[in-house]
């Protein structure tokens, strides 16, 4: 068992830096998730871990041992490969058996190893099969199988459920957080999909164009994002930002466009006064803007009256479009929501939920209540 | 009766649009085929074929032909001589393809240029190459007598020393047929999925063994085509022979084809000839259906 430590870590392809100075520090038996959109160096950082990618510069620890120049197969890792990588002409039993069998691990020992596994993942009755016979769901349990019996320091996990359909992803999601439970090893995982990020990380890694641009607790990103990119990334649907002016009027700050008016709440009056006459970025979660009587009784100041463009039901709930002042805006209403296409609408914004943006840095003004997790 | 009518009333159409192929196929396979295996049974030859102003006068001899073929010493001769021929050659087709493959497949500067250079003996006419082999051998001027007495080593009488001479157009022949399994196999490794690799590197495999369990058993396949190929080409490879050698030195380099060939146009005895041809289509039969089954028993598995 063991952590990992980036040590700025720089990684180039020629001249372009793809990922830049990383650095990082895993914890033993952590799920640490990386995420980001495609091309943000996070399957890169992965796969300087595994060694199939050389560090440029910088240190990375696996343990207290420096790895830099470690073959991929000495590093004590193990991978499963977004496409599966599973060898098509051995059968699932030798597919997983075939890391072991090269380490020169005893016959017996390696047949303990794979119906272990096998039991575990419940793929007992596929061993004699080959890969072409199985299905997404199989293969993708079968990969984790070969992973697992190498017993491995650490795990990596390069998108593995990006190939299955979504109810499949979902339980392969849970069956993931389930295993990692019970083998207690440290797992990295790299994932664009914020979901799977949310649901399964111990810690996540945003990066955008290889940088980090937050390290956090799911909660933590949720509720106080560092900048815009962490904001509209992590939540779904993303995060609305409204670009407004901050006037100080009657003894207190509003924020101002021309299609609302509305004021800030009290405690947020000493972090954004430096802003006051400047234009700034003001955040909402869809699911911080609510249209129930009571709610708009109680908060007369934060209602807003908008033309509703398009209405989702989804069930639970309604997605309910609008634009402001020619910015478009999602609001995730309860399905009691009398709220119709193409019709007005009255809706109110929780000023106590809402996050300012500077326009120049994209850095969150002011973080009320954040704790580091560690 | 009834299903086939049944069938031919409801497929009338289909069978309406196949029969341009099979016209096209009775014209340019059957025929000859058929007419190949009837003469086989003949004494036909130059006089007796009949021409313009005399009737033919060759008769149904049965499995003559055959029997005077089976039972004599150069008939078995030569088929060791061709099945020497053949495997020597692909052998060496198929190693020296598959090595040029290999190293082709890594990135490396001018790749796309040494590829070109590779294919050189596939662009150039065979007859071409055939001569300018035969050339290089010349016992007095050639090419390769030449840089062996420089080396100060014997001149070797390439052409005319039954051992030399079949190494000779094997030589040259494998020369020739190289590119064809350098391609295929190429393609073949390139169709091998790179994580397949990557998955075998954190598996723990090095450069051998990602050779021995990967690369082979996945390019078995086209390989075993690609060989199959190879055998029957070079089983019927008849102008290499008979350009370079000519089947010679007393027949030491000729090969069913080629003697076949020298049974009609040397011999004129077409009634024999046909014969031979027969059997070299049988043999060629027999060998693919064995060897395609065995193929297709180990791809069942995949």
């Amino acid at each position: 068992m063991a952590g990992l430590t980036f040590k700025n870590v720089v990684k180039k392809y020629d001249q372009n830096v793809v990922v830049h100075d990383f650095n990082l520090e895993i914890k033993d038996k952590e799920f640490l998730v990386l995420v980001g959109p495609s091309g943000c160096g996070k399957t890169t950082t992965l796969r300087m871990i595994a060694g199939l990618e050389e560090i440029t510069s910088g240190e990375l620890y696996i343990g207290d041992r420096l790895v830099n120049d470690v073959a991929p197969k000495d590093r004590d890792i193990a991978m499963v490969f977004q496409s599966y990588a599973l060898y098509p002409h051995m059968s699932v039993y030798e597919n997983m058996a075939f890391g072991l069998k090269l380490r020169k691990i005893p016959k017996a020992e390696i047949e303990r190893r794979v119906r272990e596994a096998a039991h575990i993942l419940d793929i007992e009755h596929l061993l004699e099969r080959k890969p072409k016979a199985l299905s997404g769901g199989q293969r993708q349990r079968v990969a984790l199988g070969r992973a697992i019996v190498r017993e491995p320091q650490v795990f990596l996990m390069d998108e593995p459920l990006s190939n299955l359909d979504a109810k499949l992803r979902v339980q392969m999601r849970a069956e993931i957080s389930k295993l990692r439970h019970r083998l207690q090893t440290t797992v990295v995982y790299v994932t664009h999909d914020q979901t799977e990020a949310m649901t399964m990380g111990d810690r996540i890694v945003v990066m955008k164009d290889g940088y980090i641009h937050q390290v956090d607790t799911p909660m933590n990103l949720y509720n106080h994002p560092k900048n815009m990119f962490v904001a509209g990334f992590i939540g779904s649907p993303s995060m609305n930002f409204l670009k407004v002016k901050l006037v100080e009027e009657k003894g207190r700050l509003w924020l101002v466009n021309p299609a609302f008016h509305l004021p800030s709440i009290e405690e947020r009056r000493e972090a954004l006064t430096p802003y006051v006459n400047k234009e700034i970025i003001f955040g909402i979660r869809p699911e911080a803007i609510y249209d129930d009587a009571a709610f708009l009784e109680a908060n007369p100041d934060w209602v807003v009256d908008v033309h509703v463009d398009v209405l989702e039901p989804m069930g639970a709930e309604h997605y309910v479009y609008f634009s402001l002042n020619e910015e478009n805006v999602i609001a995730r209403l309860d399905a009691t929501s009398q709220a119709k296409v193409l019709q007005r609408h009255k809706v109110a914004f929780d000023m106590n939920m809402a996050r300012y943006f500077d326009m120049e840095t994209q850095e969150v003004i002011h973080r009320p209540g954040y704790q580091t997790a560690y | 009766m009834n299903g086939l009518g049944k069938s031919w009333r409801r497929h009338r159409m289909a069978y309406l649009f196949l029969t341009p192929a099979l016209v096209v196929l009775a014209i340019l396979v059957f025929y000859p085929l058929v007419k190949g295996i009837l003469l086989s049974m003949t004494d036909m030859n130059q006089y007796n074929m009949g021409t313009k102003f005399l009737k033919a006068s060759y008769h149904f001899i049965g499995l003559g032909n055959y029997r005077t073929i089976l039972t004599s010493p150069e008939f078995w001769q030569i088929t060791k001589q061709t099945i020497i021929w053949t495997f020597v050659n692909v052998f060496f087709h198929f190693s020296i393809g598959l090595f040029l493959a290999l190293l082709l497949n890594r990135q490396f500067r001018g790749r796309t240029v040494y590829r070109i250079l590779l294919l050189v003996p596939w662009a150039v006419p065979s007859f071409v190459s055939a001569f300018a082999w035969k050339w290089m051998f010349n016992y007095d001027y050639g090419f390769i007598n030449l840089a062996l007495t420089k080396l100060g080593l014997q001149p070797i009488p390439w052409l005319s020393h039954p051992t030399w001479a079949m190494v000779a157009v094997i030589l040259t022949n494998v020369w020739l047929g190289i590119p064809f399994m350098m391609v295929t196999m190429l393609g073949g490794l390139q169709s091998i999925p790179k994580d397949l690799y990557e998955a075998a590197v954190v598996d723990g495999a090095n450069r051998w063994q990602q050779f021995w369990r990967i690369t082979l058993p996945l390019l078995r396949s086209v390989a075993l085509t690609a060989t199959l190929l190879g055998v029957i080409w070079t089983f019927n490879m008849f102008n290499i022979i008979f350009l370079v050698t000519g089947g010679g030195p007393v027949h030491s380099t000729e090969i069913l084809v080629t003697y076949s060939y020298l049974q009609a146009f040397g011999e004129w005895k077409f009634g024999m000839a046909s014969a031979y041809g027969v059997i070299i289509l049988s043999f060629l039969v027999v060998f693919s259906s064995v060897y395609y089954r065995a193929l297709h028993q180990e791809e069942k598995v995949f």
